[in-house]
């Protein structure tokens, strides 16, 4: 990666609000081109959030976000045609099979042969002989597969992947994790957010660490790792760990301030 | 902490200012990518509108079968064409009726009236497409995912997915509706040639009356959905809309503001101008527009925390026992009162209400050429029953039950339930009002029996027809022709019966003309033993119905205990 490039993606001071609840408190991010970045952390410490900040699915409650040039919170859907995102947990639409929604999606994204594309990605990923069956009868993993599909098939630079093996068996993860390797190999840059610390150590050559909507660490594997012996889920646990115990202090001493108030 | 490369750093909220405003660029590039603009505009609605189209088409074939969505129009054409004959013992000014017309019969006016108010009343119910928009995208990471909420994730404006939704929901019901019934009136036409049935339909008026329903049912659904766009933007749209729509429901029951105006449908049929015609049609789609235009793309999906609700709930509803009834019921409030839509029900099922009580406040409906009373509303309110019933069974995926000791017919009776403990008391109060606004006090009691034997009964057969997908099951001919049966017959029975109550000429008008065709024998006139007997009538009626109820409510389980939980 060349230090002086222009990142890709930027945030400042990017926060979510909802009611009094902060799910994301403001963080300032930089993703360069080239990179495989991940963002790891329990469940509900504001993973998706950030993703879908950054993506355009969501407004912030406060900062600037900027992908490719173009600001995400004014033009969201020029973001939305340059990029690819893979969500969570949502499925394709129910009523559709793989073909026509895998059509649809390339439609809107100005893919040219858009029947050979199509094709290709089945067989990619398998689906041939589910091609013509609606998705709400598919499994979760083969529903996975289409959504994967969908945010390959303009083979966009920049990827934003939230939990994306998550139903995945683990031929096409290994498969899969194959291809997104050789794709920031030819200058594919990649964001993933997850709690499988496994696709930190095997793909990612930057990562953050999150809790409560804060970032607790970042930097390369290595970097964040004590010693030689510490795993990644030593790493994990010392620092989510120690997050959820300053939590509980914090609660604790919030709690008898309170108690003194009152008597 | 900063790092070669990606950084990131967290602050804490206090630190940063509020706002979202760009200060100018932020020095990111695309790195040569060259950058595509999304789709806008006629590409992005053709590349949306065809897919929605067959989405819908499966959508509908889901519940019911192949057979009976092709049932479904042909029961349509049916119906219709048995009303095309009917016509000739309806219409005022037919060579099939006696020359006296000061009689009471009525005129094509208020029979193309007839026609065009409940379709009107129809899309008006089905239209409300930003609070559809607002419920695919919510459920959108749940077990059914639509193109609606495709926006979310793709370069697509929400605003146009609204709109290929509003065209496409128009042209799936002239395919599956108004196109049947025009067509069921070109073989009652047909009837007379083969079986010299009279009808004093002409074929000339037919493509006039299918682009004037088009209108009218476009009416409908554009003005519901910029309805419910403008209670998507929140205050002041929440609070002066339903008052605006009381006020105008007023105006126009009072004749202040005309009929023509409100109907489009009823002046285009009336006056048959191709520029009126390609004027109102263009309304309808413009209006839509303006709808679409103000959905904006926000697809936040609130994370809140709130207070326990489930338990104080649960402790209120001692008097259902302590079986699993009462604790669904308190689930469905739970819903009911997180997903807002206790507000946005309330004030569709009150508004119509408040715009009759306004009608009646400044309207002596003795002077009214129907003789409307109070009993005549009693049975009226339990036709809302099948919306607000509707609206409780997508509030939530009920899939995660499948899981959980508990069946089907359990939950379809705690909705009833709800239903019933939500609305009742928003019917009463109406009625109470209505009987003090008329001072027909005597009537009250027996309104109040009729009104809720109707709501029970209506409810109880939608949900045991219905299960926990009565909008799939509109479509389905088998189930609608039961509804049918179910609801018109004796709701009709007991409207008529009200108006014994008032002025009886009508009928008696009627029979005598149906005696000149030999199929009765004579008029019936107005007397005290009328009124007695239409008393008693509506109380054996309403009776019935009762007990219809408790044996719907008994076979609930026989028909729905094996299913599983889908919505």
């Amino acid at each position: 990666m060349v230090e002086s490039e222009a990142p890709l993606v930027m945030a400042k001071d990017m926060a979510k609000k909802y009611g009094d609840f902060i799910a994301l408190h403001p963080l300032n991010v930089e993703v360069h081109s080239g990179e495989f970045f991940g963002v790891f952390g329990p469940n509900g410490a504001g993973k998706s959030t950030f993703i879908k900040l950054l993506t355009g699915q969501l407004r912030p409650s406060k900062g600037q976000i900027e992908v490719l040039g173009v600001d995400a919170v004014r033009d969201p859907q020029k973001v939305k045609a340059n990029i690819g995102i893979v969500p969570e947990s949502e499925s394709p639409p129910s009523f559709l099979t793989p073909t026509e929604f895998l059509e649809f999606v390339a439609r809107l994204r100005r893919v040219e042969e858009i029947e050979s594309k199509v094709e290709h990605w089945l067989d990619w990923f398998g689906l041939d002989e589910k091609r013509d069956t609606m998705c709400k009868d598919l499994s979760k993993g083969q529903r996975q597969k289409v959504m994967l599909a969908a945010a390959f098939i303009h083979k966009p630079k920049l990827l934003f992947l939230d939990e994306p093996f998550a139903n995945l068996d683990p031929i096409y993860q290994r498969k899969c994790r194959q291809w997104l390797l050789d794709h920031v190999k030819d200058g594919g840059t990649i964001f993933l957010c997850s709690h499988v610390l496994e696709m930190a150590e095997r793909m990612c050559n930057r990562m953050a660490i999150i809790n409560d909507g804060r970032v607790l660490a970042a930097g390369t594997v290595k970097g964040l790792k004590q010693d030689q012996n510490e795993t990644l889920e030593d790493v994990f646990i010392r620092l989510v760990g120690r997050s959820i115990e300053d939590l509980e202090s914090d609660k604790a001493s919030q709690e008898s301030e309170e108690d003194s108030e009152e008597e | 902490m900063s790092l070669p490369g990606a950084t990131i750093v967290s602050r804490d909220w206090n630190d940063v200012a509020e706002g979202t405003a760009s200060t100018g660029s932020m020095g990111t590039s695309a790195q040569g990518q060259i950058l595509h603009e999304p789709l806008r505009g006629w590409a992005s609605f053709s590349a949306t509108f065809l897919v929605m189209f067959k989405e819908e088409g499966r959508k509908s074939i889901e519940f019911a079968k192949k057979r009976q969505i092709v049932l479904f129009p042909l029961l349509l054409t049916l119906i219709t064409a048995l009303t095309t004959v009917g016509l000739q013992f309806l219409v005022g000014d037919s060579s099939a009726q006696v020359a006296d017309i000061e009689q009471k019969t009525f005129t094509w006016g208020e029979l193309r009236f007839a026609l065009h108010l409940p379709l009107l009343m129809f899309s008006l119910g089905m239209g409300t497409f930003a609070f559809i928009g607002h419920d695919a995208i919510v459920h959108r990471a749940g077990t059914k995912n639509y193109l609606l909420a495709a926006p979310a994730l793709q370069p697509l404006p929400n605003s146009v997915a609204h709109f290929a939704y509003f065209i496409k929901d128009l042209c799936f019901y002239v395919m599956l509706i108004l196109s049947p019934v025009i067509a069921g009136m070109a073989l009652g036409i047909l009837l007379e040639t083969v079986n010299g049935v009279n009808t004093p339909l002409e074929w000339s008026s037919l493509p006039w009356t299918w682009l004037a329903m088009i209108i009218t049912l476009g009416q409908g659904l554009a003005v519901a959905f910029l309805g419910s766009s403008l209670w998507m933007r929140g205050r002041p749209f929440t609070i002066f809309g339903p008052i605006a729509i009381v006020v105008f429901g007023v105006a126009v029951g009072l004749g202040e503001i005309g009929l023509d105006g409100v109907l489009w449908g009823l002046y285009v049929q009336s006056n048959q101008t191709p520029l009126v015609a390609a004027a109102a049609l263009g309304g309808c789609v413009a209006i839509g527009l303006v709808a679409s235009a103000l959905i904006i793309d926000d697809f936040d999906v609130s994370v809140v925390q709130r207070e326990e609700m489930f338990v104080p709930i649960y402790n209120k509803l001692g008097f259902l026992g302590d079986g699993e009834i009462r604790l669904i019921v308190a689930k469905e409030f739970v819903d009911l009162f997180r997903s807002g839509s206790i507000k946005k029900m309330t004030v569709s099922y009150a508004v119509p209400l408040l715009v009759l009580l306004g009608m009646a406040w400044l309207v002596d409906f003795a002077e009214a050429p129907i003789p409307i009373n109070l009993l005549s509303y009693a049975p009226f309110l339990g036709f809302f029953g099948f919306n607000f019933y509707s609206w409780l069974t997508i509030l939530d995926s009920p899939e995660f039950m499948n899981g959980l000791p508990l069946r089907v017919p359990q939950l379809i009776r705690a909705k009833v339930i709800v239903y019933f403990l939500a609305t009742s008391w928003i019917s009463l109060i109406f009625i109470v009002l209505m009987a003090w606004q008329l001072d027909e006090w005597t009537s009250l009691p027996t309104s109040i029996i009729v009104m809720f034997a109707n709501s029970i009964y209506i409810v109880a057969l939608t949900a045991f027809l219905m299960g926990l997908r009565p909008n799939k099951a509109i479509f389905d001919a088998s189930i609608m022709i039961w509804f049918w049966i179910g609801t018109v017959l004796p709701l009709l029975g007991l409207f008529l019966l009200s108006f014994t109550q008032g002025d009886v000429s009508l009928y008696g008008n009627w029979w005598e003309r149906a005696s000149q065709d030999g199929l009765a024998a004579t008029a019936t006139m107005y007397d005290q033993s009328m009124v007695e007997q239409g008393y008693k009538g509506m109380l054996a009626i309403s009776v019935c119905l009762l007990f219809a109820s408790a044996l719907l409510w008994k076979l609930m389980d026989r028909r729905w205990g094996k299913a599983e939980f889908s919505n």
